[in-house]
This record gives C-alpha cells, sequence and structure tokens, in this order.
C-alpha cells in the first residue's frame, strides 16, 4: 500500500517539484504513471523508495511514513528500477550482480543463492558473463532480475522499455507482467501508451507537478481533455477509435466507439462490415504463409475471437 | 553537490573580468598566501577573499568550500600542533611539547590554506570554462590543444559527479547503507561503484572527443574565435593588485 | 547525394562484420529513416555517413561510400564534417560549452565561418529549432526536450549539406519527440538539406521519412516508401520491427478481404479508411 498525501517536494530545495500530489495506490495493482518530461513522474518514483523526502505531506509506505523508515528498510519493501541499467550494475559477472542486491541487503545466506540460481535459470542468464559487455537489452533484462530476485512487495519502474528494441521491449514487460500475476503491486513510469495500455490496470497522469486525472487505464486514455492538458498521445487504436465517432455519428453507438486493443477493434469492423468476425485466425493463416511454417511465439494470436476483457501484449 | 564547480550565470564585475585576470590574479594571490607567515595580513586576505565571494553572490558554495578545506588543513594543523614545541610551553608530551609558538602555526596554516583556496575556487564560478581557454589561446598564445584538454577535464567533473550521484542513489535503492556508518565503511561501500562510473566516463570521453572531432576541432587556431578578450583597465588593475598583494607578502618577511 | 556500394565494416576485435552487402542511394534532399532491431547494424551506417568508420574505429572497410561523390575513404574527417552534420546519440557528451550560445559558436569558429556572419548563424540555426529564447541558458538546466533542439541547433548552424542523427529522441516523451521531428523536416525543406536518421519511434518515421530502411542482422532487409515497407507488416514483425497499430489492423482487415485500398501509416488514414470498411 503507498498514499500520498499532499506530498510536495523541490529539487535542491529551491525549485518546487510536485505541488501537492494525492494518490494510493493498493497492494497487486499494476499502476503506470504518465506525463510529460518534467511532470514530476520520476521525482514521485523517488519519494516511494525515500530517495528523496517530501518537504511536505507525507508519503506512506504500508501505513509508515518514509521520513521514519531507513533507507534499508525501505529497500526490503520497494524494488526499484532505474531508467539506465548501468547505473545500478556494479559487479563483475552476471551471477555476483544478482547475488549483489542480498549483500546490500545483508541477507546473503543459502536460501538467497538458491533463488540466484532459480532466476538465472528462469532468464535464460550465463551467470558468468560479464554484464559490462552485453548489449542494453540484456542489461536492462538483468538489472530487472536484480530487483525481481529480491521478490520485495513493491517494485518500482522508471521507463523500463527506453532506449529498448521492440523484442526486447516484449522480454522486460513479459517478466514485468509476470511479476504482477504473482501478486507484486507493480508501479510504473512509461511514456510509450501503446506499453500502457497492454499491461496497466490503472493510469495516473501529471503534468507540472499534479495529479491532473486517474483512473482504469482506458478511462483515462480516451478523456480528450486529459490528453490534451498532459499532452499525451494516446495509443493509435484508442485515437482511431476516438477518431471514427466524430467523423460519423452512426458509428458512436457502434462497437468500435469501445475498441481499445487491436483484436477488439478487428472484430469490430468485421461486424460492422456485415462479416462474421474471424479475428485472428486470419493473421495466423496469414503468418504461416509467409514463412511456411508456424510464425514465432509472438505471432501466434489467440485461437478464438478474443473476448473483451482480455489484453492483447504489445501488438 | 550538484553545481559544483559549475559555472554561475551573473554580471558582477568578477564575471566581467578578463577570464586571463581572473586566473593571475587568483594564482598571485595564493602564492601570497603562501609567501608570508603573517597571519595578520593572512586573516585580511581571507576577508578580501571572502569580499570577493561576496561581491558575486558566491557566498554559500564558498563556505562549502571553507568546510572542505577546514578538514584538510585541521589535519596539518594538527600534525603542525604535535611537532613544533615553539614558544612558551602550554602542553607536555612524551617527545616535547605544545607551546604558544605551535598554536599560532596551526591557526596560520588553517587560514592560510582557507585564504589561498577561496579566488582560485571563485575562478570556475565566475568563468565559463569556454571563456578561459579561448581567451588562454587569445591573449596568452597556449595552443588551443592544451586549452581545450584543460577545459573539457573541468567541463567533465559536475558531469562525473551526477553520474557518481545517480550511481550511489542506485545502489542506495538496493539497500546500501551510504547514509549510515563510519567512513571507513562508507569508503568500502563505494570502491565497487567506481566500476559503473569508469565504464561510463570511458564511454563519455570517448564520444565526447568524436563529437569535437566532426566539429572540426582540428581546424581550429588562435583566430577561430568569435570572441575577442582584450585586457581592460579593470583587468590590468586587478593584475597590478595581484602583484602588490605578492610583493606586499614578501616584504612582510624583511620586516624586523 | 549518399551511396553505399557493397558496403561492409568490421571492427578489428569482432569476428562478424557489423554491417555487410549494403547497398543505398539516397538523394539529394530526402528524408531517410533507418530502423531495426538492436544490433543489427543502424548506428554502424551512421559512422560510414559521418566519416567515424573509418576515421575513429578500427577495422576492415569494404566497398565504397560517397558523400555527394567524395569517396570518404580518401577524404579526410575533416572534409567530411563539412558536408555532413552528426548529432550523436549521447548529447551530453557532444556539448563542449556550459552555455547555449558557446555551445552554438564551437562548430562555426572551427570551420573557420567568417566572424561577421557568426551572429547570423547562431540566430537563423536557434529559431529553426524554436529556441531563440534558451540562447543564454545553462545547458545544464534545459530539459531533455531542450538539449536535443540545442544540440541539432548547434549543428544546423553549420549548414550541412547532410544531416546524419542517431536515435534524437531517444530520452524525450512522445510530444517532444514528434516535434524535433516536425522542426528538423521543416528545416531541411526549406535548405534542401539531405536527412538520415535513426530511430525507434517507427511511427516517426513513416510519418516524416520519403525512404524508410530496415536493417536486419547488418543487412539491408528493406528500403522504399515507408508505406511500401510497411505493407509487410507480419514480416516487419517476426524480425523484430513493430509497425504502427493502425497499419497493422489495416493489413490484417486487407488479409482478411476487407480493405484493398493502399497501405496506412498512420491514424488519420487508417480512421478514413476505415469509415469507408464499415460504410
Amino acid at each position: 500500500m503507498i498514499e500520498f498525501r499532499d506530498v510536495r517536494a523541490s529539487y535542491d530545495g529551491r525549485i518546487p517539484i510536485l505541488k501537492g500530489v494525492d494518490f494510493a495506490i493498493g497492494q497487486g495493482e499494476f499502476v503506470a504513471f504518465a506525463g510529460t518530461n518534467g511532470a514530476g513522474k520520476s521525482t514521485a518514483m523517488r519519494l516511494i523508495n525515500g530517495l528523496l523526502k517530501p518537504d511536505s505531506g507525507q508519503v506512506l509506505i504500508d501505513g509508515v511514513p518514509t521520513t521514519q523508515l531507513k533507507t534499508s528498510e525501505l529497500a526490503h519493501r520497494v524494488g526499484f528500477l532505474f531508467q539506465n541499467p548501468d547505473r545500478q550494475i556494479c559487479c563483475g559477472t552476471v551471477r555476483e550482480e544478482l547475488l549483489f542486491g542480498f549483500k546490500a541487503l545483508g541477507e546473503l545466506d543459502a536460501q538467497a543463492e538458491q533463488r540466484v540460481d532459480a532466476i538465472i535459470e528462469r532468464f535464460g542468464f550465463d551467470p558468468d558473463a560479464d554484464p559490462f559487455l552485453l548489449n542494453r537489452g540484456a542489461r536492462q533484462l538483468l538489472a530487472l532480475a536484480s530487483i525481481v530476485v529480491l521478490e520485495t512487495p513493491v517494485v518500482v519502474l522508471d521507463e523500463p522499455t527506453t532506449g529498448l528494441d521492440f523484442r526486447e521491449c516484449v522480454k522486460v514487460m513479459e517478466v514485468i507482467s509476470q511479476l504482477h500475476r504473482a501478486g507484486t503491486t507493480v508501479v510504473m513510469v512509461c511514456h510509450d501508451m501503446e506499453v500502457v495500455a497492454d499491461f496497466a490496470e490503472r493510469v495516473i497522469v501529471m503534468s507540472e507537478g499534479r495529479v491532473v486525472d486517474q483512473g482504469s487505464t482506458f478511462e483515462v486514455l480516451r478523456n480528450p481533455r486529459t490528453l490534451e492538458e498532459a499532452h499525451l498521445v494516446p495509443p493509435q487504436i484508442v485515437d482511431i477509435s476516438l477518431a471514427l465517432p466524430l467523423m460519423d455519428a452512426r458509428l458512436a453507438e457502434s462497437p468500435v466507439a469501445a475498441a481499445d486493443t487491436l483484436n477488439e477493434m478487428q472484430v469490430a469492423v468485421e461486424t460492422m462490415a456485415g462479416r462474421a468476425p474471424v479475428g485472428g485466425f486470419v493473421l495466423e493463416e496469414a503468418a504461416e504463409r509467409l514463412q511456411g511454417a508456424p510464425g514465432p511465439q509472438e505471432l501466434q494470436p489467440p485461437a478464438v475471437p478474443v473476448p473483451s476483457d482480455s489484453k492483447e501484449v504489445l501488438r | 553537490m550538484r553545481g559544483f564547480l559549475e559555472y554561475v550565470p551573473g554580471d558582477s564585475l568578477l564575471h566581467r573580468l578578463n577570464p586571463v585576470a581572473k586566473v593571475l590574479f587568483a594564482v598571485l594571490f595564493a602564492i601570497a598566501c603562501f609567501c608570508t607567515g603573517n597571519l595578520v595580513f593572512l586573516a585580511a586576505m581571507l576577508a578580501v577573499g571572502l569580499g570577493l565571494a561576496a561581491s558575486c553572490g558566491m557566498l554559500r558554495p564558498t563556505f562549502g568550500l571553507m568546510k572542505a578545506v577546514l578538514v584538510f588543513s585541521l589535519l596539518l594543523a594538527v600534525l603542525l600542533l604535535l611537532t613544533t614545541p615553539v614558544g612558551d610551553r602550554l602542553v607536555d608530551l612524551p617527545w616535547g611539547y605544545i607551546g604558544t609558538g605551535s598554536v599560532l602555526a596551526a591557526v596560520t596554516t588553517i587560514v592560510r590554506l582557507e585564504a589561498a583556496a577561496i579566488p582560485l575556487f571563485l575562478v570556475f564560478y565566475v568563468t565559463k570554462m569556454s571563456d578561459l581557454s579561448n581567451a588562454a589561446v587569445k591573449v596568452l598564445h597556449v595552443p588551443y590543444k592544451y586549452a581545450f584538454t584543460f577545459a573539457s577535464t573541468v567541463h567533465f567533473i559536475p558531469v562525473f559527479m551526477n553520474d557518481m550521484g545517480a550511481i550511489m542513489e542506485a545502489q542506495t535503492a538496493r539497500g546500501i547503507q551510504f547514509d549510515q556508518g563510519g567512513i571507513v565503511k562508507k569508503v568500502r561501500l563505494m570502491a565497487p561503484l567506481c566500476v559503473p562510473l569508469l565504464v561510463s566516463s570511458v564511454r563519455k570521453t570517448n564520444s565526447s572527443a568524436i563529437a569535437a572531432e566532426v566539429r572540426g576541432f582540428d581546424l581550429r587556431t588562435r583566430a577561430s574565435g568569435y570572441r575577442e578578450y582584450p585586457l581592460k583597465a579593470a583587468d590590468w588593475l586587478a593584475l597590478v593588485l595581484g602583484a602588490a598583494l605578492l610583493a606586499a607578502a614578501i616584504a612582510l618577511n624583511f620586516l624586523p | 547525394m549518399i551511396q553505399l556500394r557493397d558496403f561492409c565494416f568490421r571492427y578489428r576485435e569482432c569476428s562478424q562484420p557489423a554491417v555487410m552487402d549494403v547497398n543505398l542511394d539516397i538523394p539529394a534532399g530526402s528524408f531517410t529513416g533507418i530502423t531495426g532491431p538492436a544490433g543489427s547494424g543502424k548506428s554502424m551506417l551512421t559512422y560510414a555517413l559521418n566519416g567515424i568508420v573509418p576515421y575513429c574505429y578500427p577495422g576492415d572497410f569494404y566497398g565504397e561510400v560517397l558523400i555527394d561523390g567524395h569517396d570518404t575513404c580518401d577524404t579526410s574527417l575533416t572534409d567530411i564534417s563539412r558536408l555532413v552534420g552528426s548529432v550523436c546519440q549521447d548529447i551530453d557528451s557532444q556539448f563542449v560549452a556550459s552555455v547555449v550560445e558557446d555551445e552554438m559558436l564551437y562548430g562555426l569558429e572551427n570551420f573557420g565561418v567568417a566572424h561577421e556572419l557568426i551572429p547570423a548563424r547562431v540566430d537563423e540555426a536557434l529559431e529553426a529549432m524554436g529556441i531563440a529564447d534558451l540562447r543564454d541558458r545553462l545547458i545544464a538546466s534545459l530539459s531533455g526536450g531542450q538539449k536535443q533542439k540545442v544540440a541539432i541547433a548547434s549543428i544546423l548552424a553549420l549548414r550541412p549539406k547532410v544531416l546524419v542523427l542517431d536515435e534524437p529522441t531517444a530520452e524525450l516523451d512522445p510530444a517532444s519527440s514528434r516535434q524535433v521531428f516536425l522542426l528538423l523536416a521543416d528545416y531541411a525543406r526549406r535548405h534542401g538539406t539531405t536527412v538520415v536518421v535513426v530511430e525507434q519511434k517507427i511511427a516517426l518515421l513513416s510519418e516524416f521519412a520519403d525512404l524508410l530502411v530496415i536493417m536486419q542482422d547488418g543487412r539491408v532487409r528493406f528500403a522504399d516508401a515507408p508505406a511500401a515497407v510497411l505493407a509487410r507488416s507480419e514480416e516487419l514483425l517476426s524480425i523484430g520491427v513493430n509497425c504502427p497499430r493502425s497499419t497493422t489492423l489495416m493489413n490484417r482487415l486487407a488479409a482478411a478481404g476487407l480493405y484493398a485500398g493502399p497501405v496506412c501509416t498512420d491514424v488519420a488514414q487508417a480512421s478514413r479508411a476505415l469509415l469507408e470498411v464499415v460504410a
């Protein structure tokens, strides 16, 4: 449970960054923070794990103000992935790097080693590789793994997909999504609204140091006033479905108005065009024709027309 | 530590002086401090230094510097206190004694280091490094390569400090307790962090060298600089003042 | 303006070439976007254009790279730099000055631009990037988007015939990213500058580029008009390049036999096309 109560914070004690911020994040939620550079998102993240203390107001973690918690106590509760993995990685091998978090917390024991070995297995890492020789995507994944292995109840991610290519981005988001399914509270700052729409349950929108909107992901991303105020670029599918009712009143009552993902949109259009929705089947056939074999895993669409509550991953 | 040795824009007299004049004055000032042991003179120099800092609105960072210098000079002062048995006996030591002279020597060392450091330190805050290197090329005919190397080195100090800050922050988030424990423990914790700093520094200096090269670094000559840095009356005055201080400091040694 | 003929480069410490068999023709005044998965050789292409290869990184260079008719191997790095302006990936290490105006002067001074012409050049470049008001600001006090504009403006002031940018929007939010592209495209159109930009955000490239180059494992996989490249959205996906979703949607509808129009590269086109589909 993370709670901000009228939090004000500043840079160097002079330039105000947060100007009275209130929100609460419940256990097990997946919340994304959206807004432009400089809106105060990263500052809010640093307040959550106590790297920064509020000038006034309170930041509560499980009901305890961060001002009363030591950094190490906070580190037990909140895992933090920084935007640049190079700031975090400091050991000579992948295995040492994964163990380092336990060392820092003073919890290096047999159980910790077991957990590290399990995560090496799960991520398919080479335990003896030199982290500094890995490419950017692999370093980001290692930095993420070194947070995951600590099994903190809350994980905070500052732009986890920046600088990654599409495949790396899918990999990183898969790990985060698994964490969330396992019950971890996930708080993520992310500029890519496609990623936000695919994964977050709830969005908190910030602009110029204030929270300007918060709510369920699509409620927020379909609100033209919010988009304008926070200079957000909505996911393309939402943009299309926002544009359609304006162009043709007839469409306002059609299923397109609520088609928020690619598959929903496809199903809706097919229905409206007087066709039984075929959804992903077509794609699968197309993929087979192109490849001469079933496509790679991320190419495989769901076998049935997608129920409206399912989330399509990153496509 | 943000902003350490970083230029702060302003319009004070010190900001407007010729960069070369500023540096030479600061150097003359510092030499003068080391040329005399006269405590009154040194105290006056310290006051002048603080006056200069106040004139350009840099008192806050100056106090920060003084604290840092104090730590270092205290070490020297204690050493002097214990090893120079001079003057009236105050405290007996197994190998000698601490006398009034020892105390005087210790205090003199502290004041001297503080006074000498301030103007040198101020130069960085009131001078853009690009101005300093360009002026050194134009006025002193220093080869541009050396001037640029020096300017880049100073330019990178705040960059690396910020990097270090960010790295420490990232490690703090993992639970390392930089905020607790003695200095030995802190150093032990910080040692492994030098690796990421080193890696990012090498990358940065490398790409910065390439960036300078593709912007025509090799073509630059003394005539290239757009800005001119003529020495004006105030600059000559500063130089004369610096020389006078040095002369006064040396002269004090010959007074009875 | 730019010709690459069988270009191949292998870093000295690597066994595999970073790029190979690259043949590209980039016409004067065009806007070229290069994208592809990590490690596909995108950055290496920019190094080949601005002379960093072969001059700064040791390795084996095969084939030829011609810029405005000059073979980069027979032209000094400095002379290449007169033709090709480059904005590096890590702009923080590109900066040499602490104040915006001094940063603008640096290249102009080095290339010996007549001192009486310098003020006009500085003004023009700052205005082109919409940052005339930042002239006296400390670079350290600027936001990421502003810094990026300063980095670009300091190169525009040199009036290069070719402008090469390596991931100029990597650290920027979508609104600032688009603004950087808009300003850049506008400047290039007015001055006839040839622009080559490496970028992960394919939606931006498909909006602004005339030529879209997709790299895969060191080779050029596609090099064509964006619409022609994006028509292969499923193929692109299989090599790790994600098309704009409006494109993917319309391509899927086309595959389902519901849409037969041209490939949609942005939201506006897709919205219009959808109205026809459901009409």
